[in-house]
């Protein structure tokens, strides 16, 4: 913390330096940017620089000004239709888009926010082609200049697309998500026709009470503990299942190895859409799992104990059955996965370090849990935790089996949630499968979600970075 | 001893016969069904009684106005052709920059990215829907191509650590001799790193074809030419239409999952390999 306040402390100083001592184009170029490049010769890049400067200045003035301008209220100008009888036309008054409002505005922000950044480097750019001027240093041309950007300089070529990309794509919508949390944006307050505005901490408030009126407190909870015991369940039996499969195919006796291993592959090798929505319709109450299990009288028999009441194994569409069976197929989804990674590690093995073990008269089971489950944990240790997160966010699984499973409990219902839902599939329901498209809540959830996984991101990179065990097994 | 290990060898492959058989009973099951004359699910026969082509041949001949499926093929194919190319220029692009270029702020970049990365993108997909909605990019090929590729920088840790185990003489020596960073990337790294590209471009073409959620929130259109495979597919195992598609739906199942899987046995190989490097490198 204190070494960032000092880096923060120096970029400004080196400005404020750059500003003072800087001579007449390095003053100049805080009004006209390209200024302290033309006035060293270097034309082109001046114009590039003054273009840019005037593009954005274009860009905010006429462009997003007028949406960050309205970014307090998010809109007050309502869309009203007026039918002219006369002239047989409809006239649209000029109303505001509050969602317009909100992405528009945001965006203008980060380009004035970038701008700044770009402003402040510029200056200290310029400032430091005035010092080379002055030392009688050789000051570039544009044409080196370009040749740079493909030698020293090529990184910026490199990752000026990318980060883009990554930019529009990644952290633009988080900026977005956090903002639409904050508001009552839903089917009732939708642009174009309605307006929606801030709303404060309300919804988040909505999520942790149980009021009258309100069950997302109620399924907010049922939701979390449930996606919490399945990503442990879901990552720990893969896992496991992983290693000892791997074990099993890589043992020394055993022949075809790659037949086996191609054998597994397979499985995951055909897209989950396909697998799971099959497997849901196999053990559906209609499906085949129960047609052969009734051939068997195997349905008479537990309904004769009073296992079931119906006239079928509720595989899929009940509590509690419906929970272990997702566990099950999971491991039939995940375990090859797993055997594959496991697989590359366990061939990495350091062999004397077994050999020696061995030698020293361990047996199977001492050698599996002294040697080779610590180096599988010590190098798959950061993947555990992120197999956790992804089994957290695991929309597939969850969403592609339990399409038929109806919910009994009302209150779950009522915030369009099952008992098998995770947080994120009751986040996807709540936006497109809902009529009333509280989006505002399925933000407050998205955040909840974010918050869990960034806790768990941040714990174990920064193990992963301050671990000073990375030559333990080297 | 002997006699022991040999017990302990047929029970090991005993045990991965059995296993390698619970594996494979859907996936048979899905096979046996597409050649079903049967248009619904069967429920009492593991295999069909009476054996036709006619799925295929309604699937890849006749589409009707619920199932399109060349429509469909079409679509992912434009998408995975188009997102494999830009990802796979991007992963290779960003990992040059963070393997063999030395700037300031590459740690911290590097950091960042991998923080960003870990975050799933699938948490904040309703503001990526408004995002590509503000660009008119929904229900459009366009815009599922800009969703799976414009984050794809950030899966670049694998690569990387590929690129790290070149020698870095090689391209010292390239410089010397008077070579720009553009050519020791084009000539020499990229060359080099013959095995690391193939799973790359793979991974990076096999993405949309697996996905499922960002194509049904991305595509709104009721119209069947406009959807992708995945939509497509789900879409007729919906309760009114699973009686008279579900066969179909398996047929369609096979004639995707058959190329995939071509594609995944060879890339299994640098898979292995890819993760070890990566994981090892740290």
């Amino acid at each position: 913390m204190k070494r960032f306040f000092k880096a923060l402390q120096k970029y400004f100083a080196d400005f404020g330096t750059a500003v003072s001592k800087g001579d007449i184009w390095v003053k100049l170029s805080l009004i006209i940017m390209g200024m302290g490049y033309i006035g060293r010769g270097q034309v082109i890049k001046g114009l590039i620089v003054t273009a840019l400067e005037a593009g954005f200045v274009l860009f905010t003035k006429n462009i997003s000004w007028p949406y960050i301008s309205k970014l307090n209220t998010l809109g007050t100008v309502q869309r009203e239709e007026v039918f002219d009888p006369l002239t047989m036309t409809k006239t649209v008054n000029d109303y505001d888009n509050s969602l317009l409002i909100l992405l528009m505005g945001v965006l203008g922000i980060c380009v004035i926010v970038a701008f700044i950044f770009l402003y402040i480097a510029n200056i200290k750019a310029t400032y430091r082609v005035m010092l080379r001027k002055k030392e009688g240093k050789h000051v570039n041309n544009f044409r080196e200049d370009l040749r740079e950007l493909i030698n020293d300089k090529f990184h910026i070529t490199l990752l000026s697309l990318p980060a883009i990309g990554v930019l529009f794509m990644c952290v633009l919508p988080i900026i977005f998500m956090v903002c639409i949390a904050f508001t009552n944006y839903d089917a009732a307050h939708q642009p174009p026709s309605a307006l929606f505005t801030w709303v404060g901490w309300k919804n988040f408030l909505t999520l942790i009470q149980n009021k009258q009126g309100s069950t997302f407190g109620y399924a907010f909870g049922k939701i979390l503990i449930w996606t919490l015991i399945w990503a442990a369940l879901a990552t720990v039996t893969t896992y496991i299942g992983g290693i000892l499969l791997a074990m099993l195919i890589n043992h020394q006796d055993t022949k075809l190895k790659k037949m086996w291993r191609t054998l597994f592959v397979i499985t995951i090798a055909i897209p989950q859409f396909v697998t799971l929505l099959l497997i849901s319709k196999m053990f559906g109450n209609y499906g085949i799992v129960n047609g052969i299990l009734q051939q068997l009288h195997i349905t008479d028999f537990m309904q004769e104990m009073g296992w079931i009441s119906t006239s079928y194994v509720p595989f899929m569409t009940s509590s509690g059955l419906t929970h272990v069976m997702i566990i099950l197929i999971n491991i039939w989804v995940g375990v090859p996965y797993q055997m594959l990674i496991a697989t590359g590690i366990l061939m990495n093995i350091p062999s004397d370090q077994l050999e020696s073990a061995r030698i020293d008269g361990a047996n199977k089971f001492q050698i599996f849990w002294k040697i080779t489950m610590p180096y599988m944990l010590f190098i798959t240790g950061p993947s555990l935790v992120t197999g956790f997160i992804g089994n957290i966010n695991n929309f597939n699984v969850i969403y592609l089996l339990t399409g038929d499973y109806v919910t009994t409990d009302a209150s779950l219902a009522a915030a369009n949630a099952k008992d098998v839902d995770l947080l994120i599939t009751w986040l996807f329901k709540i936006t497109s499968e809902s009529t009333l498209k509280q989006y505002y809540m399925a933000s407050v959830i998205g955040i909840v979600v974010f918050i869990i996984c960034a806790t768990l991101t941040l714990v174990t990179y920064s193990r992963m970075i301050k671990g000073d065990s990375e030559e333990v097994f080297q | 001893m002997k006699a022991k290990r040999v017990v302990g060898s047929f029970f090991r492959h005993l045990l991965l016969a059995i296993l390698a058989f619970i594996w494979l009973i859907p996936i048979v099951w899905l096979f046996v069904t597409s050649f079903s004359t049967d248009p619904g699910i069967r429920t009492t026969h593991f295999f069909p009684e009476h054996w036709t082509f006619l799925n295929y041949q309604k699937l890849l001949f006749q589409p009707d106005t619920v199932a399109n499926f060349p429509a469909w093929f079409k679509n992912s194919m434009i998408i995975g052709i188009f997102t494999c190319i830009i990802s796979s220029a991007f992963v290779l692009m960003v990992s040059y920059a963070f393997s063999c270029m030395r700037f300031p702020a590459r740690k911290k970049l590097m950091s960042f990215s991998i923080i960003l990365g870990m975050f799933p993108g699938v948490l904040s997909m309703i503001a990526i829907y408004f995002v590509l909605k503000m660009f008119n990019l929904t229900d459009s090929l366009a815009g599922l191509i800009v969703v799976y590729s414009a984050g794809s920088g950030l899966g670049f840790l694998i690569c990387k650590g590929f690129f790290d185990t070149i020698p870095a003489s090689l391209r010292e020596s390239a410089k010397i001799e008077g070579a720009s960073e553009l050519v020791v990337f084009t000539r020499i790294v990229i060359p080099l790193s013959r095995p690391m590209i193939v799973y790359t471009v793979i991974n990076a073409f096999l993405a949309p074809w697996m996905d499922f959620v960002m194509a049904k929130l991305m595509i709104r259109s009721k119209d069947p030419a406009d959807w992708t495979v995945a939509i497509g597919l789900y879409n007729i195992l919906q309760k009114t239409l699973i009686g008279q598609y579900f066969s179909i739906f398996c047929a369609g199942g096979v004639i995707v999952a058959i190329p995939i899987s071509i594609l995944f046995i060879i890339m299994q190989k640098f898979y292995v390999e890819g993760i070890t490097g990566g994981a090892v490198k740290g």
